[in-house]
């Protein structure tokens, strides 16, 4: 109407415009309602005739409302409907609509099934049948139905999650042309030419004849994912569609298996037809990924699905060396992490994990690497020996630990202590590699001459030895061996996997040797891994069931009854069988997607078949009634206001703030009809309550022992770690908190820096739980104390103490470092005070400390320390009993051999100790100071 | 624009509040007390000797005991001075009886943005100030109809509850004009109120009660919008006491007619006083109250002198 997209439902309506002017002049000869004033004089004037009783009249801003007013109402009858729909193009036959169903018309589904729905509904006002052709339907016959009956089918349809053969639909489309010469044809298409576009359109043009045809293009293009590549540093995604036009620019969101969203990537198409969009996201993010869809496009195409193929292999790292964050460059696992991370997903345990290997083990590696872990024990061991046998690959550095024990998970049988190159006791020099062998794995790797070991663990000579030796020395001892046991194998690096014994993890060649180490993980032996489950699952069946498919909106769901299993290892896109989704057991899930990864989307080419093309809709209809209505109404609450103020009723009573509060709320209730977006709640986060006792540990720093259940024993711990504690208040800038008695078993450690822990030989051992969490508390930086107070019973060379044994089997299942007496250089003998000894109620027994690192070339330096505080202290000389004073102040209990300054020479091995746990090697910098002032002088 | 309006029942009847409680003489009664002695304490009114002895208080000669006379006159101190006998005597000392009508009709209640104060407060401002006036000058005042002639100190308080008593008793529609009766000779009455009644009632209600000699003072109140007029447009007047009503096209047209109208009243009304030898006022409700309680009162004292 008036070359607008304007139309009238009820165009009879309008002809009531006609009556505005009669309108016009009745509301000019009645004004508003006259100001009303009290006059109490009015009897004087009641006589006087009317003067001049013409009335004021209507004021013309008024009229014009109030004709407004008339105008919008009558106008809101006559039903106007902004783009309205096409009228029936009025073909003589019936229709025949053929619907493209595919995914690539998922997003635009309701458009379809509402334009296909007008048609029907058109042609059955004007009495004509509908015939509806689906392409995922492929050859059924097109039968004629109503419109009712064609609408029910229409609203019944779903988009199938894969594209359709159109040719399959042919011979029906023909048949049905054949029978019904005049059919009106209308193809609500897909606009893509993948699934032969054109050789339809072409048959289509040649079975229909001169009919018209209608095809029903979609004007944004349908964008897909074709394939995701998990990359060393990213995930990458290519995103594709038809034509470079449309809306290019899109978010993607890759969410894990259960649907939670692990994070966004923005990708802009600009001009292209496809795009790259990388998920910078760290590895174990990555893998967790199981689904990455594009936003807002709701299509089986527009979703991809990754299985473990995707994923990265899991390397799990265990170190036995104790962890020390702040110096990470000291620690074995930093250099495997990195050595790794660019082809495996690494994975660490988790700072104070009671069991790093079980957890680790649980957390379903395939290649476990550990880092000079000496002793493994107890459950860790047999689930170790399991996951070995059933194909998992152990992954072994040697280390002063690994030295130090026995252990049968080795290939090779090992001499116990190792060797030293080039240290001041050995004739040696540092040894360099010997090129790799034919057979060795790592055969064809370069090798540089800067790598030199200092010190390795040898295997005992045997006769399998050269066939398990994969990289040697240049004197022919083994460097790396391995052996197979069961399905898996374990592998065996003769130095550390840090920089201490060789500097072999600072070359280039560790990580192409652990790259090849791990390679061969995978494929060799059963070629699967218990961290590789699908290829498993692979090897005993032979094709897959659907598990949960995609619908044509991208959703997962049952999977419909034509899904078909696919046979292991399909590669192919999705198809009617095989619907993409996930296939398989839900532990080995393959995933099968709607694209494959070299996957196009072409636009197809209607050129030259005379098809009448119109975009699918060109807009939404509008009907105009509810905005004129309320916009009546609005101007006949204006008109009330208008009104009431030109009879003065805002003079007195409407206050003016009364008036705009009025207005205020009224608006607001206007406002109250848009519709308000549903909120999410959040969930408050859910916290443990702390223990009181954890708390005030954690804001005061303060000594702690071990309850024994002795009561002699605790109550000389207390009272002497109470006179350590006040003594090094007084002496030091440390102001400790009373010291606290506690149970392995029970509390937790991490609060206290040294514990102490006085041996009483006829106490039960502690729980495997308790010893488990004493060698994690000694792992993440704690020292324990132990005082086996047998200095006087116990004798050098001849049998054991009691305690000494219980000493012995309580530290089987920890993993103690190689244990030395503290050296008279070590930093211990000079964090506070300069000690020769370290005395307590006796004075001959020996303090066993961690062994420090062999000494270096330069060795002139007066002060020794280790990296890290030793974890471990062990004395003989009962230091809580020469500490113990009673309330009164006076000593405890006698001293032998009691000479006067042997008690406050405990005190101050005491303070020594504690300042030790608390500094570590500081002072052992500090005794620089004078070299370092001469240095700076210069 | 000016405006004008009426007060609420509630608000013109002072006493429908004091129904509810005895002590209530909250609003605006107890204000106008306030502002009626604050009014009379700037105009003070003598007590007027008689210049002979008589019934008083002052003192105005002593005089020789006269045999036969009540010994208890005998001032007994000034007798003790000499031989004889002598006798106090006082200036005789006569009140006068003052009428005070207050006009509390509905038509009363009408205040415009012009005025201080709605007409009906005016009214009862200066009828209980010139009584507390009289009442402390010696007179006897009193209420037509309601009370009799007091003089009493309370008097404005006693005022004030019998307009309470009348109000709870006869509704809010007191009447327009005062009783017509003939007050006693010697008396003077004070009327205030709009006197918007018709001329011949006014002037019937004048010549009743000075038919047998009082002499009388009439104050007409007027809201500044009653005498101006100052209305334009298009106005629907509404009658206060009737429920007349009256729709004017143009406001402004009948400014000249109903000034001349209410000329005419007011002459009307003035012939009546002059012609019983009554004085006539106009009193503005935008003009202060003192002034026209100044001007009643000297009014008040020429009166007494004539009589």
């Amino acid at each position: 109407m008036f070359g607008l997209p304007l139309a009238f439902a009820a165009p009879m309506v309008l002809t009531a415009l006609a009556l505005l002017p009669a309108l016009y002049l009745l509301l000019r000869i009645t004004p508003p309602r006259p100001r009303q004033v009290a006059f109490p004089p009015l009897r004087l004037i009641l006589d006087l005739p009317p003067r001049e009783e013409t009335p004021a009249r209507t004021p013309w801003w008024l009229l014009l409302l109030r004709l407004a007013i008339a105008a919008l109402v009558i106008l809101a009858m006559a039903g106007p409907i902004w783009n309205p729909l096409p009228p029936g193009e009025g073909g003589r036959g019936p229709l025949l609509l053929i619907v493209d169903d595919g995914w690539p018309a998922a997003p635009t589904w309701s458009q379809r099934i509402q334009a296909a729905s007008e048609r029907a509904q058109t042609a059955g006002r004007d009495g004509r049948t509908t015939g509806l052709l689906v392409m995922s339907e492929g050859g059924r016959d097109v039968l004629l139905a109503d419109a009712g009956k064609t609408l029910e089918r229409l609203r019944a349809l779903k988009p199938a999650p894969f594209i359709p053969d159109r040719l399959v639909a042919l011979p029906a489309l023909q048949k049905f042309l054949s029978a019904n010469k005049e059919a009106e044809i209308v193809w609500l298409s897909d606009s893509l030419e993948n699934s032969n576009g054109r050789a339809f359109a072409q048959s289509l043009r040649a079975a229909a004849g001169d009919n018209a045809i209608h095809a029903l293009m979609q004007d944004k293009p349908a964008l897909a994912i074709a394939g995701a590549e998990n990359g060393a540093g990213a995930l990458d995604v290519r995103v594709i569609r038809a034509k470079a036009e449309g809306p290019s620019q899109g978010l993607l969101r890759a969410l894990d298996m259960k649907g939670v969203a692990i994070g966004d990537a923005r990708f802009d198409l600009g001009a292209a037809r496809d795009v790259k969009a990388r998920f910078d996201l760290p590895m174990e993010l990555r893998n967790e990924i199981a689904r990455v869809e594009i936003v807002d496009e709701h299509s089986a195409g527009a979703v991809t699905l990754l299985d473990e193929r995707w994923k990265r292999r899991r390397v799990g790292v265990v170190s036995g060396a104790s962890a020390d964050t702040s110096q990470p460059l000291l620690s074995p696992s930093y250099y495997l992490v990195r050595a790794l991370t660019p082809f495996a997903e690494v994975r660490e345990p988790r700072a104070g994990k009671a069991d790093p290997i079980l957890a680790m083990l649980d957390d379903g590696v395939s290649v476990l690497a550990l880092a000079d872990v000496g002793v493994i024990t107890g459950p860790a061991r047999d689930r170790l020996i399991k996951f070995v046998e059933e194909g998992g690959v152990l992954l072994r550095f040697a280390g002063t630990r690994l030295a130090a024990s026995s252990d049968d998970l080795t290939p090779v049988r090992l001499r116990r202590g190792g060797r030293v190159l080039g240290g001041s006791l050995s004739w040696d020099t540092p040894k360099r590699l010997a090129p790799f062998e034919r057979e060795s794995p790592f055969y064809g790797l370069g090798i540089s001459d800067e790598i030199t070991v200092t010190r390795q663990v040898l295997a005992e000579p045997e006769a399998g030895l050269p066939a398990k030796t994969w990289a040697a020395l240049a004197d022919g001892t083994p460097l790396i061996t391995a052996g197979r046991r069961g399905k898996g194998m374990i592998v065996l690096v003769h130095v550390t996997a840090d920089t201490t014994w060789s500097n072999l993890p600072l070359s280039g060649l560790f990580v192409d040797l652990l790259r090849r180490t791990i390679a061969i993980a995978s494929e060799s032996g059963a070629g699967a891994t218990a961290g590789d489950p699908a290829n498993a699952a692979a090897q005993r069946i032979e094709s897959v069931a659907p598990t949960r498919t995609l619908d044509g909106f991208g959703v997962l769901g049952a999977p419909p009854l034509s899904a078909r299993p696919i046979p292991v290892n399909y590669a192919g896109g999705a198809s009617a069988d095989h619907p993409p989704g996930f296939y398989g057991p839900a532990d080995a899930l393959t995933a099968v997607n709607a694209l494959t990864l070299d996957a196009q989307l072409n636009p197809v080419d209607l050129t030259g078949l005379k098809l009448m093309v119109d975009p699918l809709q060109k807009a939404e209809p509008l009907d105009l009634r509810p905005a004129l209505v309320s916009l009546a109404l609005a101007l006949l609450i204006a008109d009330a206001l208008a009104s009431l103020w030109l009879a003065g009723a805002f003079k007195r009573g409407w206050s003016r703030p009364a008036a705009v509060g009025a207005l205020v709320l009224l608006l607001a209730g206007f406002a109250q009809m848009a519709p308000q977006p549903a909120q999410a709640q959040t969930a408050p986060a859910q916290t443990a309550p702390i223990n009181p006792r954890d708390r005030d540990a954690a804001l005061q720093t303060r000594l702690a022992y071990i309850v024994t259940g002795d009561g002699r024993v605790d109550e000389a711990s207390q009272l002497g770690l109470s006179a350590l504690s006040r003594a090094l208040g007084a002496r030091t800038s440390l102001a400790p908190g009373e010291p606290i008695g506690i149970d392995p078993a029970r509390d937790e450690l991490a609060f206290y820096p040294l514990i102490y822990w006085p041996i009483v030989a006829d106490r039960p051992l502690p729980s495997a739980e308790a010893v488990t969490r004493i060698s994690n508390y000694m792992k993440n930086g704690g020292t324990v104390l132990f005082d086996t107070r047998d200095a006087l019973t116990a004798r050098s060379g001849g049998e054991s103490s009691p305690e000494q044994l219980w000493l012995r089997k309580l530290l089987a299942n920890v993993d103690v470092p190689e244990l030395e007496p503290v050296p008279r250089d070590h930093v211990l003998t000079k964090t506070f005070y300069l000690l020769d000894s370290f005395v307590g109620r006796t004075t001959i027994g020996q303090m066993w400390i961690e062994a420090l690192p062999p000494e270096a070339e330069r060795a002139n330096r007066p002060v020794r320390s280790g990296d890290n505080v030793s974890p471990i202290l062990i004395t003989s000389n009962d230091l809580a009993g020469a500490w113990a004073v009673s309330r009164n102040g006076e000593p405890m209990y006698p001293l032998t051999p009691g000479t006067g300054r042997q008690r406050e020479m405990a005190l101050r091995a005491g303070v020594n100790i504690v300042i030790y746990t608390l500094t570590g090697n500081y002072k052992a910098d500090q005794v620089h100071v004078r070299d370092l002032l001469e240095r700076l002088a210069h | 624009m000016v405006d004008a309006r009426l007060l609420d029942p509630s608000e013109r009847a002072a006493e429908a509040r004091h129904q509810r409680g005895a002590l209530d003489l909250a609003r605006r009664l107890p204000a106008l007390l306030v502002a009626a002695r604050e009014v009379a304490a700037t105009v003070m009114h003598g007590v007027h000797g008689r210049k002979r002895a008589g019934v008083g208080e002052t003192f105005w000669q002593f005089r020789p005991f006269v045999w036969g006379e009540s010994t208890t006159r005998i001032d007994w101190r000034r007798s003790a001075r000499d031989d004889r006998v002598y006798v106090r005597e006082r200036e005789w000392e006569a009140a006068h009886t003052v009428w005070v009508w207050m006009d509390r009709s509905p038509s009363m209640a009408y205040v415009s943005t012009l005025a201080m104060q709605p007409k009906v407060d005016r009214a009862l401002v200066l009828g209980l100030a010139i009584a507390d006036l009289l009442v402390r000058g010696g007179e006897r005042v009193g209420m037509p109809g309601l009370t009799r002639a007091l003089a009493t100190r309370g008097i404005v308080e006693r005022f004030a509850q019998v307009l309470i008593e009348d109000e709870r008793r006869n509704g809010d529609t007191p009447a327009e004009l005062p009783p017509a009766q003939a007050l006693a000779p010697r008396t003077q009455a004070v009327l205030i109120g709009d006197f918007l009644s018709t001329p011949d009632d006014i002037r019937t209600t004048i010549h009743a009660m000075a038919s047998r000699g009082a002499l009388g003072h009439v104050v007409m109140i007027a809201d500044p919008v009653e005498e101006t007029f100052p209305f334009t447009g298009h106005t629907e007047f509404l009658d206060v006491d009737s429920s007349a009503r009256l729709r004017v096209g143009e406001a402004e047209s009948f400014r000249a007619d109903y000034i001349a109208r209410l000329a005419a009243h007011r002459d009307s009304m003035r012939e009546a006083c002059l012609s019983r030898g009554w004085s006539f006022a106009v009193h503005r409700t935008d003009r202060p109250a003192a002034q026209a309680l100044l001007a009643l009162r000297m009014r008040l004292e020429a009166g007494q002198g004539a009589a």
